[in-house]
């Protein structure tokens, strides 16, 4: 019996409006583990050539590592990978979402949820009891992520399910759209909004009962216990928890040198933080089964609260020149309502205020930004008219936003916090080995880890080579000579459908 | 007697509470199996633990048409005798909080049974939004820290 993993594989066609479930074998699994490396496996696996991301065609894929879901510290992140609107020419990209919804995946009874197909009209997913339903989505079409989620929750009757959702500018198919869930968590740099608006797609509500069950949970929790002890004593963790992600800025330059030095002037970064203490900030977040709590819940006197994260408002912030800690929320709030990425949005504002700032931008319909005098309130202008499709002839490509250091793979493999994990080294090599031997009774050796990462990265550089993929799974060739609409038939045929509900 | 303190506006919504309860109580982890139940309204933030609070009069005794539920002589907790317990959710309804949580498998009640006097969910709560306290303290803490809050507004006055 599969232990810590679940050893299940869930696809979505929306395009037939079917659900089913395939198996993962364990080999599989201790080769390719979880996270970033199940999804480069399984692109590798089905996809002999790129696919266009407008295509229904493109997969995206989610997948959450062995230790997720348990009491494992800082153990809430899924990985996301697709090919992306946003890399140029579109290629295969990934990316990392903190928060629940890995939880609830692997809680729902899968390691990997593989979406693919185009629905006919809007509608939302719902993963729940081992059923996947398609329900119609035509009173959520056009509302906020903020209002999508809570009617979501209220009409299922459930306010324990996590939703996934894309907000007005994902349907827009804007192409640095993000989802969001939980109001804070975001899964930013690979445009999943226009992804899933691709995909007639509103949200994906996903409520999982079923338990992890682990190899030795005796064991498992006394580990667990005393690495929750082990980070909470570190000295830059507690830094972390005091000052949330600002404790960050400035440290490694890493923020610093975003800006280039052209907006920022040195020393002011704790002005800047400091004014967020004192007048907005109101409780803390975290994502699952974290002891650190790195979230900012803020309070806004236009009675806004939720979760902001120092990378997200420095993109809205400093990076564009707007210091008025007002307008940043503004932007913020904006950007997390109509479901755009903070990050993209903030390097385009950059580059059109500094087209507007040496008079070098001529586009249409921003006349009026010129005579704004703040900042703040052109940024907030701007934002509209890209909205509005102004922004449309900006082609520009998000580099990957992610380190391939050892650790960083990973801790993207098991789905751990890289934060924790790579960037303050509060988790060893062998404390992963030894979480992972008590969940899954799989013992890694020292030197393993390292193996199974570099073949992710060389599977991943295949993947991103955009001449060829890799085709050296002979066996599973009959399975990439056929158009892959035709595959997901014939696949479908052969396996049984683990829920199928139409709700028209 | 030890307690189990619980002040939600500290909560985060991290489930670890959730969590490690299911994992000491069954060996695995799903909140549906934890005797903590979080709940939250994450459109304002906000995450509320409901625990049993081992009242000092509990309905739920009272009200157990089979004497299921009963109060452990050395920790002071109100638990659930499972050999008794029929499942008729009678402590749900009496129960102030809603505390009691159905077994997902058993389908009978299950509550805090405060860990044998070292309850594993203050361990793992890093915000102390659950802490365990001596239960003479408990009354005691929170004055002083609506004492305080007094004290502090008159200082800005």
């Amino acid at each position: 019996m599969i232990r810590g993993w679940t050893g299940k594989r869930l696809r979505i066609d929306l395009s037939l409006q079917k659900a089913w479930s395939e198996d993962i074998d364990q080999a599989d699994l201790n080769q390719w583990f979880g996270g970033r490396g199940l999804n480069a496996f399984f692109f590798s696996q089905q996809l002999q050539s790129p696919v266009s991301p407008s295509s229904p065609e493109n997969p995206i894929a989610f997948a959450v590592g062995p230790l997720t879901g348990t009491l494992a510290p800082c153990s809430g992140w899924t990985s996301i990978a697709s090919f992306s609107p946003l890399s140029n020419p579109p290629g295969y990209a990934f990316t990392r979402m903190p928060g629940h919804f890995g939880a609830q995946l692997k809680w729902a009874g899968f390691d990997q949820c593989i979406l693919q197909g185009k629905a006919d009209r809007p509608v939302y997913l719902l993963i729940e009891g081992g059923m996947v339903k398609f329900e119609t989505a035509g009173s959520l079409w056009g509302k906020e992520t903020t209002e999508t989620a809570v009617a979501l929750q209220e009409e299922k009757g459930d306010r324990s399910m996590e939703i996934l959702c894309i907000g007005p500018a994902g349907e827009k198919q804007v192409p640095f759209a993000n989802v969001i869930h939980r109001l804070s968590w975001t899964g930013d740099h690979l445009g999943l909004g226009y992804l899933f608006g691709v995909k007639q797609l509103k949200a994906i509500a996903i409520r999982g009962k079923k338990p992890v069950t682990l190899h030795d949970s005796r064991r498992f929790l006394n580990l667990c216990l005393n690495l929750k002890d082990h980070i909470q004593k570190d000295r830059k963790i507690s830094r972390l928890k005091e000052e949330g992600t600002f404790s960050l800025i400035g440290q490694d330059g890493e923020i610093m040198r975003k800006t280039e030095g052209r907006w920022f002037p040195s020393g002011s970064d704790k002005q800047w933080t400091a004014a967020y203490r004192k007048s907005y900030f109101s409780g803390k977040e975290g994502c699952f089964s974290c002891p650190v709590h790195c979230g900012r819940i803020t309070q806004h006197p236009e009675s806004y609260f939720g979760g902001i994260h120092l990378g997200k408002a420095w993109a809205l912030g400093p990076q564009i020149g707007v210091y008025d800690w007002e307008w940043t929320l503004k932007l913020h709030r904006f950007c997390q309502a109509q479901g755009l990425d903070p990050f993209a949005t903030g390097s385009l504002l950059a580059l059109i205020m500094k087209g507007i700032e040496d008079r070098s931008c001529s586009e249409e319909g921003l006349d009026h930004i010129y005579d704004l005098l703040e900042s703040g309130e052109k940024a907030y202008a701007i934002l509209h008219w890209i909205l509005n499709g102004g922004g449309d002839k900006f082609r520009f490509e998000i580099p990957p936003a992610f380190g391939n250091e050892d650790l960083d793979v990973l801790g993207d493999i098991i789905s751990f916090c890289p934060l924790v994990v790579n960037r303050l080294n509060s988790m060893t090599v062998s404390n992963i080995i030894d979480l992972v031997y008590a969940a899954t009774a799989y013992s890694l050796s020292e030197r393993e880890p390292k193996n199974i990462v570099s073949n992710i990265l060389q599977m991943e550089s295949l993947l991103q080579n955009k001449e060829a993929f890799r085709n050296d799974a002979s066996s599973r060739a009959r399975l990439v000579d056929y158009p892959i609409n035709e595959i997901l038939i014939k696949e479908e045929r052969n396996r049984e459908s683990i829920g199928y509900e139409d709700a028209s | 007697m030890n307690l189990i303190s619980v002040q939600s506006d500290l909560c985060t919504g991290c489930q670890s509470c959730e969590i490690v309860c299911s994992l000491a109580h069954e060996g695995s982890c799903n909140p549906s199996f934890s005797r903590i139940q979080i709940k939250k309204w994450e459109e304002i933030s906000v995450f509320v633990p409901i625990i049993c609070q081992h009242c000092e009069n509990p309905p739920c005794i009272t009200t157990c048409p089979t004497r299921a539920r009963t109060r452990v002589c050395e920790t002071g907790a109100v638990v659930t005798d499972e050999k008794r317990c029929v499942g008729c959710k009678s402590c749900l309804y009496a129960c102030p909080y809603n505390a009691p949580v159905i077994h997902p498998i058993t389908k009978r009640t299950m509550t805090c049974d405060l860990c044998n006097g070292q309850p594993l969910c203050t361990q793992v709560c890093t915000t102390r939004a659950l802490s365990s306290t001596l239960d003479g303290n408990l009354s005691m803490e929170k004055r002083r820290a609506f004492g305080q809050m007094i004290l502090h507004s008159m200082k800005l006055r």
